[in-house]
């Protein structure tokens, strides 16, 4: 297993247990090990109830493991109050969801600049960055645009703007093609692709093996366990 | 994120769903504008009846019949003569004392012109004019001499006359029959004050001998005595030496109550005007309460809001909001919706007591403490009961708000 210092992400031993109502526990992750190194594009990929969720709650700082380690950049996520934790996800991560990505009612522009206001980000440099990130997508006139006046690809593509407006250093989708037909989501997919080639890190989490086939490395987890790792890179 | 952002927000939020906002809001508009309306229209009582005592003069204080302020009001008593009024006026020791003035008045029929009417007859003397503030439309008022001689002579108030002789007539010179005895009017009296001249411009005014005499009787006694003081900063070195002098002609040993009540202007000023203003604090504090029903009425549509927007708050945690960014979100909303009800309130309640204005005869008097007091209340109903589920907002955990269904 590689551990060069590099590596954006590193899982060790990562374990996650729910509690459930009549007290017994449910193993969603029984001892995740896994390294990420920054440039790469990968898809974790397992059927539904696989822990695929779970591992990508913990990878996004939305969760903390219940034992072992999780260090993004070096840093213990672990020990992180929920202060850090949220600015860990302003600041080094860039969530693209399968749906209910966009704030309702509010203008593309609106959504695209609210991490940045979350960071304190002065006007001029927010107004600057959302035109930025809208031009990557493609999606500069619909800036005015309600978010539910826009079609569900460009919706991906507005949370994709929003993931980037921090330049965070990795992105992180879970399912982000779910609600899109094939062609959409193989267009999004390649927005992906082309932020890769960029430099940025991605992870995609997916059920779909054609959607999987747009990643370097694929990691396959059943049961809560990673049962096959393969980098065609 | 700044305050400006946050207030924005908060707008755009709670545009998104105006009828919501709107209805919330209507608790805290309703609860504002009754304590901003009660609080206006009970200082305009206030200053309206501290106009009206005023015109008076503080400089007078009068002595009625009986023994405390009932009997004085119901006239039951008849201990007041008019021989007391002399003795005050001619007591070489109340040298304070400017005019004494007598007066007394009974119900009687009175007609003219061939229409019978009941009205209030008053026996008075000169001096009453100056106290009463009267305003001559025809003729003069009673003098001295009138009331010396006894001559059967009328003023009428300004009303009584347009009642018997109909608008813009002069009916100085005709004969009005009071008590079925024929009097010469002489004069036609307004009182400028809107208070009591709806009474004193609806009566007859005959001198004081001529009342006491011929109608009501010399032992019905006097209803008032109103006593003038040349410095007021004496008054009550004044009211108590003629205390003394009254208990002396009344016969009343040591240690005997009164059978007369002295009160000056200024205190029944004071009296009326604490009784007013503790009326309106605790009609404004019965209006309060709504506020707090309104307050509830937030916190209920708040719980619901928080709810409804899970999936939102998930969505803001993932992408970076701290907990205090999500509390002082949820929490300027219910601000906005109090402090915006608040507004309206005000502006309601005034207009309220604009209209009131100027159908009744209460001055217009806009409340700025109570302004102040009103946006304060609105602003703390709204951190009050939007901390709660501001809270309950900012302590879901990013996973849990996400998946949410």
């Amino acid at each position: 297993m590689p551990t060069n210092k590099d590596s954006l992400i590193r899982l060790e031993n990562v374990k996650k247990y729910y509690v459930l109502g009549d007290g017994a526990h449910y193993e969603a992750l029984t001892g995740i090990n896994l390294v990420i190194n920054q440039g790469e594009f990968v898809a974790i990929m397992g059927p539904s109830g696989s822990g695929k969720s779970t591992l990508m709650h913990i990878l996004g700082a939305l969760d903390t493991p219940t034992s072992g380690k999780y260090f993004l950049h070096g840093e213990d996520v672990g020990s992180l109050t929920d202060d850090q934790l949220a600015e860990i996800r302003n600041r080094e991560i860039g969530f693209v969801f399968q749906s209910f990505n966009l704030l309702p009612r509010t203008t593309v522009f609106k959504n695209v600049e609210r991490p940045m206001l979350y960071a304190n980000i002065p006007w001029p440099e927010r107004q600057k960055r959302v035109a930025n990130a809208l031009k990557l997508v493609e999606l500069e006139e619909k800036a005015d645009n309600l978010s539910n006046h826009i079609s569900g690809g460009q919706i991906q593509r507005v949370a994709i703007a929003r993931a980037l407006v921090m330049n965070p250093s990795l992105i992180l989708a879970d399912e982000p093609t779910g609600n899109l037909d094939t062609k959409t989501s193989h267009a999004i997919m390649d927005f992906f692709k082309k932020l890769n080639n960029e430099g940025k890190t991605i992870i995609v989490i997916t059920h779909e093996d054609d959607i999987a086939h747009f990643a370097k490395r694929r990691i396959r987890l059943v049961d809560g366990k990673i049962v096959r790792d393969t980098n065609r890179s | 994120m700044d305050y400006q952002n946050l207030f924005i927000q908060a707008v755009q939020s709670l545009r998104k769903n105006i009828l919501r906002t709107s209805l919330t809001m209507l608790g805290i508009v309703i609860g504002i504008s009754a304590v901003i309306l009660i609080v206006s229209l009970g200082q305009g009582a206030v200053q309206f009846i501290t106009n009206e005592l005023s015109s008076f003069g503080t400089n007078y204080f009068q002595i009625n019949p009986g023994s405390n302020q009932i009997s004085s009001i119901a006239g039951g008593r008849k201990t007041l003569t008019l021989q007391d009024a002399e003795a005050i006026r001619r007591n070489p020791l109340l040298t304070n004392v400017e005019t004494v003035i007598p007066f007394a008045s009974t119900s009687v029929p009175v007609s003219a012109n061939r229409i019978d009417k009941s009205l209030l007859a008053y026996g008075m003397t000169s001096d009453a004019s100056k106290m009463l503030n009267v305003d001559m439309i025809y003729g003069q008022f009673l003098t001295d001499e009138d009331n010396l001689t006894s001559s059967k002579v009328a003023v009428i108030g300004a009303d009584a006359a347009k009642d018997f002789f109909g608008e813009d007539t002069n009916p100085v010179g005709q004969t009005i029959r009071i008590d079925n005895k024929p009097f010469r009017i002489i004069g036609v009296a307004k009182s400028g004050s809107g208070f009591f001249g709806g009474f004193f411009n609806n009566a007859v005014y005959i001198p004081l001998n001529v009342a006491l005499n011929q109608i009501i009787g010399q032992d019905a006694g006097l209803q008032e005595i109103d006593v003038a003081v040349k410095n007021t900063d004496l008054m009550n070195q004044t009211i108590a030496d003629t205390k003394t002098l009254l208990r002396q002609r009344h016969h009343i040993r040591e240690g005997n109550d009164d059978d007369f009540i002295i009160q000056s202007f200024q205190d029944a000023l004071t009296t009326v005007q604490t009784i007013t203003s503790l009326l309106t604090l605790v009609v404004a504090a019965i209006s309060g309460i709504s506020l707090v029903v309104g307050g509830v009425g937030v916190m209920n549509i708040m719980l619901v809001t928080v709810t409804e927007r899970t999936r939102e708050i998930g969505l803001l945690k993932s992408i970076g909001a701290k907990k205090k960014d999500i509390l002082s979100q949820f929490l300027m909303e219910s601000v906005v919706i109090t402090l915006a009800g608040g507004i309206i309130g005000i502006t309601i309640g005034i207009g309220g007591a604009f209209l009131i204005s100027l159908v009744a005869p209460i001055p217009f008097v806009i409340s700025v403490p109570a302004i102040i007091i009103a946006v304060g209340v609105a602003i703390f109903v709204g951190i009050a009961f939007g901390i709660y589920p501001a809270r309950r907002a900012a302590n879901l955990t990013p996973i849990e708000a996400l998946r949410y269904e």
